[in-house]
């Protein structure tokens, strides 16, 4: 009897009431009956019913939910090859069906079928191709004939209008997909053929070897003004030259699309999100309230490759293992690409209020454009350390601020790394401000390169280093 | 194998041949005719069959375009005599009613806490909310996000996929919500903007699915700093028709990841998207966030078109052909709206006894913490409104504090969207008395400055800054 495929009522159409429940919405003779029946069919023959999940367009067959006793889901116009995808996603073992009509997927759908096709993922497309929009009433589509008459080329379709639209060679020209042929409904022997690539199409998912897409030539007796008969007739006499039949790609391809459940395993998340359950051990006492207060404001600044936003994260993990709480915020966009990087700190007693460093309590400044843009915000009573190997003829502007000029770079050189002169710059900051005890400084930076322990003693030597150098300045 | 002759001959009841003739030419014995008689019921002329010469072919079955058009004709001999919903079945489907697979909790052990940008926070958040499907376009200053969901996702089996386009990526989402999975996106204003369309389809349709929105500074392109320029987007612009999300506003990188374990519950709750307007700056900034003390493993909601035999039932759809039919469903979704009420949050610091109030949101609610306490610190009584939900507004809560309030100061980074809001939900819930509204703002990717705020605030009172 009735193919299984098809809801036993149409409940959906107009609420199933008389004789909708058992008939389509369809004009009299529109191909989209014939291509749901053979994918109708081919769902049956596959045994695939409760697996499949048919995503209906808008368009005239926007309604296809009515039909398909799966589960089924409505897209936004031209969207349904993305939301197959989501589908396909969502449950790798579901059987994902995107229908799709010409103006639905050839026009406003463009980038989502092209960018979905090449993606590859096994779904499969069933893309019915009458030449005109039948929904909106007639307009022009994608696919319509030169020279064809709609309501929107009313003189004919002309050349500026673009020409039609060869959709299954575009699709079999990608990589993405493994099979692409163009049916057509017109007689016996077509809808055979038609029939056959749709099951094919489906098996391909079935089989989990890749993206298909069927491209079917149907009749809209309606818009073209014609008889079922005649439609049959334009689709081969006018259509077949511009939209030549057959298989356009059939790659062999081994089944591939084997997706792992997700897991939630407890262990496993806390792992990937880097959460441990150890302690840092604590050094201060109480909150360095000599440098400021009950809220500590920092800038750092140098050029790109000087390791101020590194340096940055370091005070901030320092600040937090020490109970206090601390942020960082970055300069980004262009302006960190080249030129000028600077980060704002805050290290605070309970909470950090204002992120930003306008007027900070200590500048580090690792290059004279930085120090020049931002020493004169620097507060009185503030500190400003400076990498004295490239910054040599500076004059205070401020007083009352203390100027510690540490050679960072040659110290950084010396080791053998100019890559650590910001960890030189955090010993400074450490022997000139106080902020944190030593132990503190040197925690963050073993916990920092936990996973690359070769590299700990050369950054424990260069934030000594950096102790020392600024401890031995004498402050003017 | 049977014999030829054996095989099934068609039949058709005439009220659902539409008399398209297209079986007429399929038939190789000329079985087929038009027929002469119009069809009371449907007014149209079913075809006659004269079946002398059929061999049972099938070829007139595979043409006709309508299911329950040309069939084979049944073993009962009766049935032409029948009703068709007895002949065709009575009832939509044999499918079994759908099933709920609750979400499970699984508490986690006490973790120390993380150091982490707002941006990988948030991701963070979504992973222990059970969220394992991440669809994107890259946009500053979201991208970290997207960097974070696509290192971590292969590790823990979920998937991360780079869209087209941000249409794309809201209707994958529209897509994977539908199928009731958790999923996400990060975006940034003009790629929210793209996202508008899919986001009403999925409010239409009752698909979840949490966005956030690291605002920029805009219109047009703009550029990339802070801005708080989408509330009025999130607020009141959420694509075509009669549509809501609950807006959540977070302003540290902490809540950064507690909203949004909080927008994955609300998502499925309200089976409405959920969106978390964050700024620039938030996104980009680092600070200490503590982990909850669980984290959930999702089931499969009810409603869920998942692909299997429980959710064959099912339909995701936001069409509803008939006007009466569509007011119902408009009238069902204001319902579910005004419910929505119950989830209004705001974080109020210092607002007990202030006379002075200010309101503000994200990073500028920050600064307007910090300068209430510079001003209460000068005697001054200041405190923060700070909404933590956008959309509903919290108005209860400013019921509260309003009658000590002699001034009402808006701090935003944006031309009055968030004052506007306030404005809305005084009005709204017929509040006439109040201070008139003063506000500080920036835009383009000026944030107001605590400066300014104590300036504003204090030289109305005579206050020398
Ligand atoms: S308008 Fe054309 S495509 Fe649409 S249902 Fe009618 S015949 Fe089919
Ligand atoms: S089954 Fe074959 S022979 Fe019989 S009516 Fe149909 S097409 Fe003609
Ligand atoms: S193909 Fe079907 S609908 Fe068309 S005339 Fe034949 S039986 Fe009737």
């Amino acid at each position: 009897m009735t193919t299984s495929a098809f809801y036993g009522k149409f409940e959906r159409h107009s609420h199933g009431e008389g004789l909708k429940g058992h008939s389509t919405h369809y004009c009299p003779g529109c191909g989209h009956g014939l291509a749901h029946k053979y994918l109708g069919e081919a769902i049956d023959e596959l045994g695939i019913q409760d697996k499949t999940v048919a995503v209906s367009p808008v368009g005239c067959s926007v309604f296809l939910y009515y039909y398909f006793d799966v589960g089924n889901t409505q897209a936004a116009h031209g969207r349904a090859p993305a939301v197959a995808i989501g589908h396909k996603l969502a449950n790798p073992e579901s059987i994902v069906i995107s229908y799709q009509g010409d103006g639905d997927l050839a026009s406003i759908g463009l980038a989502e079928i092209v960018s979905t096709a090449q993606m590859g993922i096994p779904i499969t497309v069933i893309f019915v191709n009458n030449a005109i929009y039948g929904m909106t009433g007639g307009q022009m589509a994608p696919t319509t004939l030169m020279g064809q008459r709609t309501a929107t080329s009313p003189d004919g379709r002309v050349e500026f209008m673009g020409q039609p639209m060869k959709m299954a060679e575009l699709i079999a020209g990608l990589d993405g997909p493994v099979y692409v042929e163009r049916v057509a409904l017109f007689n016996p022997k077509q809808r055979n053929r038609a029939k056959k690539a749709i099951h094919k199409a489906l098996q391909n998912q079935v089989e989990k070897r890749g993206f298909s897409f069927v491209e079917v030539l149907a009749e809209c007796p309606t818009h073209l003004k014609a008889t079922p008969e005649q439609a049959e007739k334009w689709v081969e006499e006018a259509m077949l030259p511009m939209f030549p039949l057959g298989v356009k790609k059939d790659e062999t391809r081994e089944p591939w699309w084997d997706r792992p459940a997700p897991t939630f395993e407890t262990e496993r998340v806390l792992k990937e999100i880097g959460a441990g359950e150890e302690k840092a051990p604590r050094y201060c006492t109480s909150f360095p309230s000599h440098v400021a207060k009950n809220d500590i404001s920092l800038k750092l600044a140098g050029s790109g490759g000087d390791g101020a936003q590194t340096a940055a994260m370091l005070i901030v993990h320092a600040g937090i293992n020490e109970g206090f709480d601390a942020t960082h915020i970055p300069a980004y966009g262009p302006e960190s690409r080249g030129g000028t990087s600077y980060a704002d700190v805050h290290v605070a007693a309970d909470e950090v209020l204002s992120p930003a460093s306008p007027s900070p309590d200590v500048l580090i400044a690792f290059n004279m454009p930085s120090l020049v843009k931002f020493g004169p915000d620097v507060r009185p009573g503030g500190t400003i350390i400076y990498d004295s190997s490239v910054i040599t003829d500076y004059t205070p502007v401020k007083s009352g601020v203390k100027m510690v000029g540490v050679p960072m770079s040659e110290i950084a050189k010396d080791l053998g790394k100019l890559m650590v002169k910001n960890i030189v710059a955090l010993g400074a900051l450490q022997a000139a401000t106080g902020i944190f005890p030593k132990e503190t400084f040197l925690t963050a930076v073993r916990r920092a390169l936990k996973d690359k322990c070769a590299m700990i003693p050369l950054n424990e030597q260069a934030f000594e280093w950096g102790v020392k150098a600024a401890s031995e300045v004498t402050v003017p | 194998m049977p014999a030829l002759k054996e095989r099934p001959k068609p039949f058709v009841l005439p009220e659902f041949c539409k008399g398209c003739g297209r079986c007429i030419s399929a038939c190789p014995k000329h079985c087929i005719s038009m027929g002469t008689e119009i069809n009371p019921k449907t007014g149209l002329t079913p075809i006659v069959l004269d079946l002398t010469n059929c061999n049972g072919c099938g070829l007139c079955i595979d043409a006709c375009p309508e299911p329950y058009g040309l069939q084979q004709t049944p073993a009962d001999a009766d049935y032409e005599l029948q009703d068709p919903a007895k002949l065709f079945g009575d009832r939509m489907t044999d499918a079994p009613e759908p099933v709920d697979i609750p979400d499970q909790v699984v508490p986690l052990p006490k973790m120390e806490p993380l150091v982490l940008k707002g941006n990988y926070a948030a991701a963070v958040g979504a992973l222990l909310a059970g969220c394992r499907h991440f669809f994107g376009y890259p946009i500053t200053p979201s991208t970290e996000g997207a960097e974070l969901m696509a290192k971590l996702m292969p590790h823990l089996d979920g998937t991360f996929l780079q869209a087209v386009s941000e249409v794309a990526t809201v209707n994958m989402m529209y897509g994977c919500g539908g199928a009731g999975m958790r999923s996400m996106t990060f975006t940034s204003s003009p790629g929210f903007s793209l996202m508008l369309e899919g986001i009403s389809y999925m409010i239409g349709a009752e698909v979840p699915g949490v966005f956030i929105n690291v605002m920029r500074g805009g219109p047009g392109l703009g550029n990339i700093a802070p801005e708080q320029s989408d509330i009025k987007l999130c607020c009141r612009g959420l694509g075509h028709g009669n549509t809501h999300a609950i807006v959540l506003t977070p302003s540290t990188p902490q809540e950064m990841l507690d909203l949004t374990m909080l927008a994955f519950e609300l998502t499925f709750k309200y089976r409405n998207p959920v969106v978390i307007a964050s700024d620039g700056y938030l996104g980009q900034m680092t600070g200490k966030v503590s982990l909850p003390e669980s984290l959930v493993k999702p089931g499969i909601p009810k409603w869920a078109v998942y692909g299997d035999l429980e959710h064959r039932r099912n339909l995701i759809s936001s069409i509803y052909l008939s006007e009466v039919d569509l007011e119902k469903w408009n009238v069902v979704l204001n319902a579910k709206y005004a419910s929505m009420q119950v989830e209004q949050r705001a974080d109020l610091y210092m607002c007990d006894d202030a006379e002075v109030l200010l309101v503000a949101c994200n990073t500028p609610a920050r600064t307007a913490k910090g300068a209430v306490q510079v001003l209460r610190s000068r005697g001054i009584k200041a405190g923060l409104f700070r909404p933590v939900t956008v959309w509903p507004f919290p108005i209860e809560k400013l019921k509260t504090v309003l009658p000590n309030a002699k001034r009402i100061v808006v701090v935003e980074a944006s031309n009055g969207q968030l004052e506007d809001e306030v404005k809305i939900a005084l009005a709204n819930a017929r509040i006439r008395e109040y201070p008139e509204i003063e506000h500080v703002r920036h835009f383009g990717g000026v944030l107001p400055q605590m400066e300014e705020v104590i300036l504003k605030v204090a030289a109305g009172q005579e206050v020398t800054v």
